[in-house]
């Protein structure tokens, strides 16, 4: 089963690098696109007993189309329990259940700090955006949060414009310091060009595998801080067969997921 | 005296300008019937609140109805970013709303306190960034950080809110306002229970006894109601579950009229200003799109089982 056919594209293969970090039984919080994809994918693979949770008050719903919005139409019919965002990010997030929260942003940083409010000074953007919405109490509560982002210097940066969402803040102890639940915060990055993850002793995230196509030095030139690099880096493991029978048959009939190369991941 | 109007006695009776309004829905039962109304009537100064906002909340800024926005977050989703938002905060027209930024987290939680009659609530969320940075008009009442006063570690509070009025729409009430919603909450139960007065409008009036078959599903009790309007379709282009369908297509067109102050204008003109009700909107949407285009949105039928109360 081990096959690895090589007519993916690049959003395919980060939807499995976001599946491949979800564990069986999971508890998962995700938004619409790539999060629901890998939480899919792995849940029709490896993880048949991970289940969702849409912070608009949904759990374990069964849409028949691919969900556009946390509120769409789709989420309702068939889903086990319906309630609100207290329910979801009150009850659940915030009483300590959720396993993976799933975020993106248009910035980044080294320690998995999140920027969705605006890009230049706050009082004076020069490009404002949605705002936290659910990410910020995800980044805080959920015990892994992934985050999946374009690799550029402007997204991956050193420093976020504003800091919407916590990673590690400034390093190691900051999340103690801010009473943040232990064991808690950022796991992975997942890019178009690479998969970061994070050094529990500095809290900054480096390189842990390279996508097929792309080399160690590329990345570090596309990354906006001296990104270190770990000394068992190897290359990411492309889409296996059945996680790209799952995901094109599925879940994504139409190619849906195309889109995201129009986007920039490529 | 009866409760059940027109969405056009509701809003001018019970919404006044510089008033702090509550406005339910998640794409899920959005009250876009009142807040066209609202626009049409031209109100000023308002304090608009809900968790996750979106192409509702942009139109209503972009009208210049709004003077301060208590947010989390607002998109037009699929869309990208909120148009008349942007323009407001980046350019100033038609002015720049004064902002207060909070999360998907503490905002429901602050609404739920306001219900509970509680001064305040703590939350986990916020710490360490710049979220508690940056003050708006609420200034040092945003939050207040204090080390608990059971175990010494830092806790975040925040204020309850108690909005003077809430607006939701729901799938069914009875003629004095018990409220009955099935589908994706949001923060409406809470939203609607915090503030001080509640406009409902709603796809059917019911009696009620039909209210009485399942009241497990009732959020907003009639004393808390002061209008009911019965207005079908009022959600559009958002949906209500078992009534209609999001109209993703409709999303792209706002999306592009919004794209520029010109287009935004001749949407409202288009679809506000020289729309009197909610009926006149549909019979447009017809006009514009076709019989065909209007019952492709009417949800199919799938019931349950019904439910027994009895003993």
């Amino acid at each position: 089963m081990n096959e690895h056919p090589n007519d993916y594209i690049k959003p395919e293969l980060m939807a499995c690098c976001g599946a491949r970090e979800i564990q069986d039984g999971d508890v998962v919080v995700v938004g619409t696109g790539f999060p629901t994809m890998s939480a899919n994918i792995a849940k029709h693979t490896h993880a048949p007993r991970a289940v969702m949770l849409q912070e608009s008050g949904v759990y374990d719903a069964r849409p028949r189309r691919p969900a556009l919005s946390v509120g769409d139409a789709c989420l309702n019919p068939g889903a086990a329990m319906i309630g609100g965002l207290v329910d979801v990010m009150g009850m659940f997030l915030q009483g300590g259940w959720v396993d993976v929260g799933f975020l993106s942003g248009s910035q980044v940083d080294r320690y998995g700090n999140i920027n969705t409010t605006c890009i230049g000074p706050y009082d004076h953007p020069r490009s404002r955006l949605p705002g936290s919405g659910g990410a910020n109490p995800i980044g805080t509560l959920a015990k892994r949060v992934l985050i999946i982002v374009q690799h550029n210097p402007r997204r991956l940066t050193a420093r976020v414009d504003f800091m919407t969402t916590p990673g590690y803040i400034d390093g190691p102890g900051a999340r103690e310091k801010w009473n943040m639940p232990p064991d808690t915060g950022p796991h992975v990055i997942v890019t178009n060009k690479a998969v970061l993850r994070f050094d529990p002793a500095t809290k900054e995230a480096y390189l842990a595998s390279y996508h097929p196509g792309h080399t160690i030095d590329e990345i570090r030139s596309f990354t906006g801080w001296d990104l270190q690099v770990a000394d068992d880096v190897c290359e990411t493991e492309p889409p296996r067969a059945e996680e790209l029978q799952v995901l094109r048959e599925v879940l994504d009939p139409h190619r849906m997921i195309k889109i995201y190369e129009g986007k920039g991941y490529v | 005296m009866s409760k059940v109007m027109t969405i056009k006695e509701a809003v001018a009776a019970y919404i006044h300008n510089d008033d702090f309004v509550y406005i339910g829905g998640y794409i899920c039962r959005t009250p876009f019937s009142a807040i066209h109304e609202i626009i049409r009537q031209k109100k000023t100064g308002l304090t608009i609140t809900r968790g996750n906002a979106a192409d509702d909340f942009d139109m209503m800024i972009g009208a210049g109805v709004v003077r301060r926005f208590i947010s989390t977050f607002i998109s037009l989703g699929l869309y990208g970013l909120a148009r008349c938002y942007r323009r407001s905060l980046e350019k100033g027209i038609p002015h720049k709303i004064e902002v207060e930024e909070y999360t998907n987290l503490s905002l429901p939680m602050m609404l739920m306190a306001g219900a509970m009659g509680m001064p305040f609530v703590p939350v986990k969320d916020l710490m360490g960034t710049d979220l508690l940075k940056i003050k708006g008009f609420l200034g040092e009442n945003k939050y207040k950080l204090i080390d608990s006063p059971f175990d010494g570690k830092p806790v975040l509070l925040v204020p309850a809110l108690n909005p003077d009025v809430g607006i939701i729409h729901v799938q069914q009430a009875d003629e004095n306002g018990n409220a009955q919603i099935w589908g994706i909450g949001g923060d409406c139960k809470y939203g609607a229970n915090a503030s001080k007065k509640v406009i409902v409008s709603c796809e059917r009036i019911v009696s009620r006894e039909v209210i009485g078959k399942d009241p497990s599903r009732t959020i907003v009790p009639d004393f808390k109601v002061v209008a009911v309007v019965e207005e079908p379709f009022a959600s559009h282009p958002g949906y209500t579950p078992g009534f209609y369908d999001i109209d993703f297509g409709f999303g792209y067109l706002y999306k592009e009229a919004s794209g520029t102050e010109e287009g935004f204008q001749a949407f409202l003109k288009e679809w506000v200003y020289d729309i009197p009700d909610r009926a006149a909107y549909i019979q447009h949407f017809i006009d514009r799109f076709g019989y065909a285009g209007y019952k492709k949105l009417q949800a199919k039928f799938d019931y349950g089982y019904p439910v027994s109360y009895e003993y």
